[in-house]
């Protein structure tokens, strides 16, 4: 490479650089009243595609241009909104569940919709590429299409509806079967960056480390609707900068925290500047203690138990979380209210009877006061999560516990905890997506091979759980079903896989000419359709 | 002893002997004036410096005492510090002696190695050597000797190279002197005087280093640190700034210390080198 093309590659990424951060906004304001919006992301998913990675960071961007059968809402029959099915329905013997798609619902390349790209996305890949999906659809057998706006999928085992209707707005993002279907290998296949979707907005642009572009898709079944005409998603990798970059009128929109909670007091007293509390209930983050039972004490419950009495919850919410959290009672968070069961046994923080427990599972203090050590990973991903490692290492040690900390980055502390299980313990941030058998049972099931992220890789095992979720996946009933969760709940209380201590859902800022934000309870990955600026 | 009292005497020996007397007295001191842990929670949250007794400092995010994360902060930068500068003048001049007596090949290849090593900006290095390792107090002082042990070498090859011409040398060989001998009884003592000079640069280099590393999260986090308050007191710059600037402040002191302190040695060696 010559200097010349160098300094001329500089100057072109610069420029288009002062172009986004300069120019934008102020067109934004002049092209009411479609408009653009401008929205902080802080991380650029490398596989882009919703229906393969279930997981917040790729609905942030992809939920505006790929859509799933149904969505959360507030005020909707059973929590939802219809999407791209408008009716659904369960048989008695949980083996069939029938859709009724949209009728009218075209891709954003022209095509019709229809069943058979419901088909092809279950079967090709919900079922077998999802990280989410795999499990929802793990006895999947069939869907049948008997016309162009009917899904009925077939399953091999009962099946419960509960669980398929939960799980709607997370894993049913729907997928062309005319873009997919000639691909050798859908899951690295180049079109996932590229989507094409039936969404309110089309992809347009993505350039690495500066922004995303999506446009208005003209021919949207919503009738007026999307009310923008773009969103930018300018990279912000620094989550303190969305601050700075919301007050200057850089950015118009900060969603899942970006800007630190810490920041919240003084840039809510920002004139023009709204800080939205609702809009995650859908997404409830758990703050987990995760344990590895290999350890001889941690085997123990007793101990467990010591360690549970010894967080002081009141602590870890209001000051790691400064009041935007919850103190946890157990594995089911408070804002499921469908499984909720607040009866469980808790464990209120208490050093004296969690120093008793320790002193009686036999665990003396030597001469420096210390009874034993422990390795204790943070999880890297939240400032929370790191800040309450710092915290249970004080904590742990007023029970005479000394926990070393091991800090890592994303890739090295996955590998440590879930397939390495090099840990004792270790702070986590699972995520509860309406029902317990999505991606909460999988924290203290047995039985999962090493590797598998956010499941259980402490070598827990009782068999009376591990029963009670699988007659859960194949209860059909469902009064039945979510009493089986609440035994589930209780018994995992009582045995203490892994401690639960706080949830908590994000926080958005917006500037105040932003409107309808947080009207749903997945709002930041929803589509935004009716969002105006 | 002389060359002490004209440390003292210098204008820049005398500034760096007292601003360093803070740090070093802070790091000697701190268990007997902050016997606890300096991470563990002593009071409430973000409490404003100046406004409680018994927090001079304030405290921090969790509720830490700021005094005494500066306090224990200080001995463990001045103990990377000194630790990497006296790994780095180690390793360096022993390559050098050894590169400059032995000549010909060995000294090619030495040099080679110096200047593989010298390419990488000592930071990166650094960075690299922990995140493969893992952060603990050793393999940080590694890591950043690992960058700074390319200057002594370098330097005590050249002062070698002029000290082996010399007919002291000469006659050792003469008299039958090992060659081992004659490097570290004959030749190194005489060729260490400039290498030291450089060891102040280094140890202030090595503490940017190591602040530089905690502020990335890649320090011990089981240790306080400056680098590692600063990184903290971050997250709320706008609403609590004396979190990052005291931190920030020990920091200044530390290193504007260490190189007035190198400034006066230098001149008062530089004098007793042309007495002599």
């Amino acid at each position: 490479m010559t200097v010349h093309d160098l300094s001329r590659r500089l100057l072109l990424k610069g420029s288009t650089f002062l172009f986004a951060s300069t120019v934008m906004p102020k067109i934004a304001f002049a092209q009411a009243p479609g408009g653009r919006l401008v929205v902080a992301a802080d991380s650029e998913p490398k596989n882009l595609n919703p229906a393969i990675v279930a997981s917040n960071g790729v609905f942030f961007i992809s939920s505006k241009i790929v859509e799933p059968l149904a969505e959360a809402s507030y005020d909707g029959p059973e929590g939802l909104a219809p999407r791209l099915a408008v009716s659904w329905e369960g048989s008695d013997d949980g083996l069939f569940a029938t859709f009724w798609l949209r009728e009218g619902v075209t891709w954003h390349d022209g095509q019709p919709f229809t069943s058979a790209d419901v088909a092809f996305s279950a079967l090709q890949v919900w079922k077998p590429l999802q990280n989410l999906g795999r499990l929802v659809f793990a006895n999947l057998e069939a869907v049948d299409t008997p016309d162009e706006h009917t899904a009925i999928f077939r399953f091999s085992k009962p099946t419960p509806f509960q669980l398929i209707r939960n799980a709607l707005p997370a894993v049913t993002a729907v997928i062309p079967k005319h873009v997919f279907a000639d691909e050798t290998d859908i899951a690295t296949s180049p079109k996932n960056n590229q989507l094409i979707g039936t969404g309110p907005f089309k992809f347009a642009e993505y350039r690495p480390g500066e922004y995303y572009r999506l446009v208005r898709n003209e021919d949207y079944w919503g009738e007026g609707l999307p009310k923008l005409d773009e969103i930018i998603y300018r990279v912000l990798p620094d989550r303190a900068a969305a601050a700075g970059a919301l007050e200057a009128e850089e950015i118009q929109l900060a969603a899942f925290s970006q800007v630190p909670l810490s920041d919240l007091a003084r840039i809510s007293k920002v004139d023009g500047i709204v800080v939205y509390t609702k809009g995650y209930e859908a997404l409830t983050y758990q703050l987990v203690v995760e344990i590895n039972h290999r350890r001889k004490e941690l085997a123990d419950l007793k101990v467990r138990q010591a360690i549970a009495h010894a967080i002081d919850k009141d602590f870890v919410v209001n000051t790691i979380f400064l009041g935007y959290a919850t103190a946890s009672t157990g594995i089911v968070p408070k804002n499921a209210p469908e499984f909720y069961d607040p009866s469980v046994p808790t464990y209120d923080f208490n050093v004296e009877t969690a120093n008793a427990l320790l002193d009686e599972a036999g665990y003396s203090r030597d001469a420096n006061g210390t009874r034993f050590s422990l390795k204790l990973l943070p999880a890297p991903y939240f400032s929370e999560t790191r800040q309450f490692g710092d915290y249970l290492r004080q904590a742990l040690a007023k029970i005479g516990i000394d926990a070393q900390i091991v800090n890592n980055d994303s890739a090295a502390h996955q590998k440590a905890v879930y397939t390495d299980h090099d840990f004792d313990l270790a702070v986590a941030p699972p995520v509860f997506r309406g029902d317990p058998a999505i991606s909460t049972t999988i924290l203290v099931r047995s039985g999962i091979p090493a590797g598998v992220p956010f499941s259980n890789q402490g070598g827990f095992q009782n068999g009376k759980l591990d029963a009670l979720i699988d007659k859960a996946n194949t209860t059909v009933d469902t009064a039945e079903r979510t009493e089986l969760f609440k035994q589930f709940q209780r018994l995992v209380a009582e045995t203490l896989p892994l401690i639960n201590v706080a949830e908590w859902g994000f926080v958005t800022v917006a500037r105040s000419n932003v409107k309808n934000v947080s009207n749903n309870p997945r709002w930041a990955v929803s589509n935004w359709a009716d969002t105006e600026v | 002893m002389k060359t002490v009292s004209r440390l003292i005497r210098s204008p820049e020996g005398l500034a760096g002997l007292i601003l360093l007397a803070l740090p070093i007295a802070a790091a000697i001191f701190a268990n007997v004036l902050f016997p606890a842990d300096p991470l563990s929670i002593a009071g409430p949250a973000l409490v404003p410096p100046f406004s409680d007794p018994a927090f001079p400092l304030g405290t921090d995010r969790l509720g830490r005492d700021v005094l005494a994360g500066l306090v224990h902060g200080a001995r463990a930068s001045l103990a990377v510090g000194l630790a990497a500068a006296l790994v780095a003048l180690a390793i360096g001049s022993l390559v050098g002696t050894v590169a400059g007596l032995a000549g010909g090949l060995a000294d090619e290849v030495l040099m080679r190695v110096v200047e593989a090593f010298q390419i990488v900006p000592g930071l990166l290095l650094a960075l690299a050597f922990v995140s493969v390792l893992g952060a603990s107090l050793p393999v940080v002082v590694l890591a950043i000797a690992l960058g700074a042990w390319t200057g002594p070498a370098r330097l005590a090859r050249a002062e070698v190279l002029s000290i082996r011409e010399r007919d002291y040398v000469a006659s050792a060989r003469v008299i039958g002197m090992h060659p081992a001998e004659i490097a570290f009884r004959e030749v190194l003592p005489n060729a260490l005087p400039p290498v030291l000079a450089l060891s102040s640069v280094i140890v202030a280099g090595a503490v940017l280093i190591e602040a530089a590393l905690s502020f990335l999260g890649l320090g011990d986090p089981n240790t306080v640190t400056w680098g590692a308050m600063i990184a903290e007191g971050r997250n709320v710059l706008r609403s609590a700034p004396y979190l990052s600037i005291i931190p920030g402040i020990g920091l200044v002191i530390t290193v504007l210390g260490v190189y007035f302190f190198a400034e006066g040695l230098n001149n008062a060696l530089a004098v007793r080198g042309i007495r002599s």
